[in-house]
């Protein structure tokens, strides 16, 4: 089966798998380099890292890209006929809140499936596309349903093995996470593969996280399906469980990315946060110092490079968690 | 009274103005001596080179009294609209309405250099964490705060989505702060599918209809929110009537470009010119004021055209300069390297270009919003930048980066080889901070390679074979 690869949590997995495709959204790696010239000043390195995939992803029929910011805006640019598979742009609006916004975004959504259909994909029925949306929101409430019996980086990779894969494939021991950890909430933009050695970090300071506020984690999963309105008319349930539901730093204005967290933090008794940012990434870049004011809880601004000090990271964790216990 | 054009130091205007003025120039309400305006706190006119002419004081007191403007009209029962990063589109709207004034609160970005660094705006982004890791245009935030530099907008008009991370980011913060914000989505404009409806646009570019319906449903929507502010109507009469005044300012500044990009002998620094380009985004707050400076620029500079006379050395080497600079100071720093400007795209080109006429004027404003060099990719800029190149015959391209500027990080090299391959000219890319007087050796050097360059380049074009 050919296999569509991105990054983007505003790409639906049930899209590209309605069309007979293989949806894969993929885990970067940060330290892969590739023999091209690139800029480096003032690049986001997960920006980078997408262009380094995508210049030698070797297995893919087709990348899609998006617009959510200027970076991997620009980012897809710098790919343009230089990737090894063909590259769609699909434009994400970052306003939400107007019919039009929402409009757009599902005519991207059908942009892309004239595209996919290009590539061999074939235009999915209403019945198909309603068995393949049930069929993943049932994963998706299996996974979700695995949070407390996970630990941290646990329950995370097994998200980000669903995004990958779109398969629920869970740990088969599962003992409940201990409880004695501080409770952290972890937030900010995506992980990539190494980046998952920072849920070590927090339990080796003494913290848990107890919610996944980054891009890969459960912060981007879709809402759960209206099972009736699946069943209705699929395609404009599909568009807004990703395009209305999914909070995020870049979307204008930002307040649905404060409402979610307000409540995560109250039910799960989060008492710190920690904002993991990557150097150059404005849109978090600018949530920090808004999210120390706004916060019932103490944050902690953990930004990461291209080449990340796990001494000096793993240091502030340790003070932070310190300070909270 | 010596009245050979030449750039003159602020020292040199002070003389120069009492010689014009018992001449007999005449003068708009809001002019006087450049020497004021340091006394109020523009520092950093002390170190720049200006034109003597009386149009070029003209433009500068206007361009330095925006702030007497904005307040004065708020004192009229003018209503204020703060419109934000579009550069050029909805103030043509605004000022459709007749008790409405427009501005771009972005432009604060040049008070710190303006004003070298003394109004602190840069240590309250600071302190909003808001720090040098932005582009300059984070001093808009603290203007905001202090009120010192703009009253703060009646109503405040951002547009997002295919816009550079940073002002999104900056104008957020500022929500975040309680300003409430009204934001109008810009998508990424992309190049239609061979089965799509394809649409010219101003400038050159093109996008799919499907886009440009898109972005007029979003004006609309802009334009309901403008009639309930002002409290009367914006009828589709009154916003072309808006668009033929935007369009006279468009046509003097197309006509003052040809003239001094492309006259034998530079008649009219690089400094004059750049803010002459800037009154189109917005009128410096005046719309018909605007129209009278550029007259008096224009017939300045056919004058000068006719008598034969530059400001600049007859060999000066014709620069494209792409993307606006931080410190104005560096404009001059060309003209003293050797250079002169022939050919600009400051990131505003759509606020130049003339709006059609002859389309339904919502239709017209979409496809100029769409038409935004930043809205598009890099590589439809470029094309853009090599035509213009070409049209005014530059004979190299200089990039400057705005630091921290999301687009500034990967745009360089794709505008680069871009020229490079089309146009075989020489290429710089520096970058310049709000104050670049610690760099100033550095980017002289690198200034006067790239003229030295040119220079030769020159010399073997005329070498015959």
């Amino acid at each position: 089966m050919k296999t569509i690869v991105y990054v983007s949590p505003f790409v639906p997995q049930e899209w590209i798998a309605a069309h007979g495709l293989q949806p894969s959204r993929v885990l970067l790696e940060q330290t892969k380099r590739v023999a091209v010239s690139q800029p480096s000043a003032g690049v986001c390195p997960f920006a980078r890292a997408f262009v380094a995939f995508a210049l030698s992803v070797t297995d893919a029929a087709a990348i899609v890209a998006t617009t959510e910011c200027d970076q991997m805006r620009r980012a897809a640019e710098l790919l343009a006929g230089e990737s090894n598979a063909p590259l769609f742009l699909l434009n994400v609006p970052t306003t939400w809140q107007t019919t039009t916004a929402h409009r757009l975004y599902t005519s991207e959504l059908e942009r892309l499936s004239a595209f996919m259909i290009r590539l061999g994909g074939k235009a999915p029925t209403k019945e198909k596309l309603v068995d393949v949306m049930l069929r993943y929101d049932t994963l998706r409430e299996e996974i979700r349903g695995a949070r407390g019996s996970l630990s941290g980086r646990a329950y995370s990779e097994a998200i980000s093995r669903f995004h990958r894969d779109g398969a629920a494939d869970l740990p088969a021991s599962r003992a409940a996470p201990s409880s004695r950890g501080v409770p952290l909430a972890l937030l900010g933009g995506p992980l990539t593969g190494e980046h998952f050695r920072i849920f070590d970090l927090i339990e080796e300071a003494g913290g848990q996280v107890v919610l996944d506020g980054t891009e890969t984690g459960e912060r981007t999963l879709p809402r759960a399906f209206d099972r009736r309105r699946v069943h209705e008319d699929p395609f404009p349930e599909l568009a807004d469980a990703y395009f209305g539901a999914i909070p995020d730093a870049f979307r204008r204005p930002n307040s649905q990315l404060y409402h979610w967290l307000k409540g995560e933090v109250a039910r799960r008794g989060i008492r710190g946060i920690i904002l993991r940012r990557y150097l150059w990434c404005d849109t978090w870049h600018a949530e920090v110092q808004r999210m120390k004011e706004w916060s019932p809880a103490p944050v902690l601004d953990l930004d990461a490079g291209d080449d990340d000090c796990e001494s000096r990271a793993a240091s502030r964790i340790q003070s932070f968690v310190g300070m909270l216990r | 009274m010596n009245n050979y054009p030449r750039r003159i130091t602020l020292q040199e205007w002070d003389a120069r103005y009492v010689q014009l003025r018992e001449a007999g120039m005449r003068e708009p309400p809001y002019g006087g001596t450049l020497r004021r305006h340091v006394e109020e706190g523009d520092l950093r006119l002390r170190t720049l080179l200006f034109d003597n002419s009386s149009a070029a004081l003209r433009l500068w007191n206007f361009l330095l009294t925006e702030e007497d403007r904005l307040r004065e009209a708020r004192t009229a029962g003018k209503k204020i609209v703060g419109t934000m990063k579009d550069l050029g589109t909805v103030p043509v709207m605004a000022y459709a309405l007749p008790n409405v004034v427009a501005f771009y609160p972005d432009g604060a970005w040049w008070i710190p250099c303006v004003m070298e660094l003394s109004e602190g705006l840069f240590g309250i982004a600071d302190s909003l964490g808001i720090d040098e890791a932005f582009c300059p245009v984070r001093a808009m935030l603290g203007a905001f705060i202090t009120e010192a530099h703009f009253p703060v907008p009646d109503l405040l008009i951002c547009s997002a989505g295919a816009t550079c991370d940073d002002f999104s980011a900056i104008a957020q913060r500022l929500n975040g702060l309680g300003y409430p914000i009204v934001w109008w989505e810009i998508p990424h404009r992309r190049i239609p599918d061979p089965d799509e409806e394809r649409v010219e646009l101003p400038g050159g570019f093109a996008a799919p209809a499907s886009q440009v319906a898109f972005v007029r449903e979003e004006l609309e929507r802009l334009r309901t929110v403008l009639e309930q502010f002002a409290g009367v109507p914006l009828n589709d009469g009154a916003l072309s009537a808006g668009i033929a005044r935007a369009n006279e300012v468009r046509r003097l500044l197309a006509e003052l470009r040809q003239l001094t990009f492309t006259a034998e002998l530079c008649p009219l620094p690089a400094l004059e010119m750049l803010i002459a380009e800037m009154l189109a985004i917005h009128f410096c707050s005046d719309q018909a004021e605007t129209i009278e400076v550029l007259r008096e620029l224009l017939r300045e500079v056919r004058g000068r055209i006719e008598a034969r006379r530059g400001v600049l050395e007859a060999d000066a080497v014709r620069v494209f300069w792409v993307n606006p600079v931080a410190d104005l100071q560096v404009m001059n720093l060309l003209e003293d390297c050797g250079g002169r400007i022939c050919g600009t795209e400051y990131l505003f080109s759509h606020a130049l270009d003339e709006i059609p006429e002859n389309l339904p004027p919502m239709e017209a404003l979409a496809r100029m919003a769409l038409a935004d060099p930043m809205v598009g990719s890099a590589a439809d800029r470029a094309v853009r930048i090599c035509a213009d190149v070409q049209r005014f015959g530059a004979e190299a391209v200089l990039i400057s980066r705005i630091p921290g500027a999301s687009h500034c990080a990967t745009e360089g090299i794709i505008i680069a080889e871009a020229v490079r391959s089309r146009l075989r000219i020489p290429v710089l890319e520096i970058e310049v901070p709000p104050l670049s007087d610690s760099i100033k050796p550095t980017l002289r050097t690198r200034l006067e390679a790239l003229i030295e360059t040119s220079k030769e380049l020159r010399k073997a074009c005329c070498v015959p074979e």
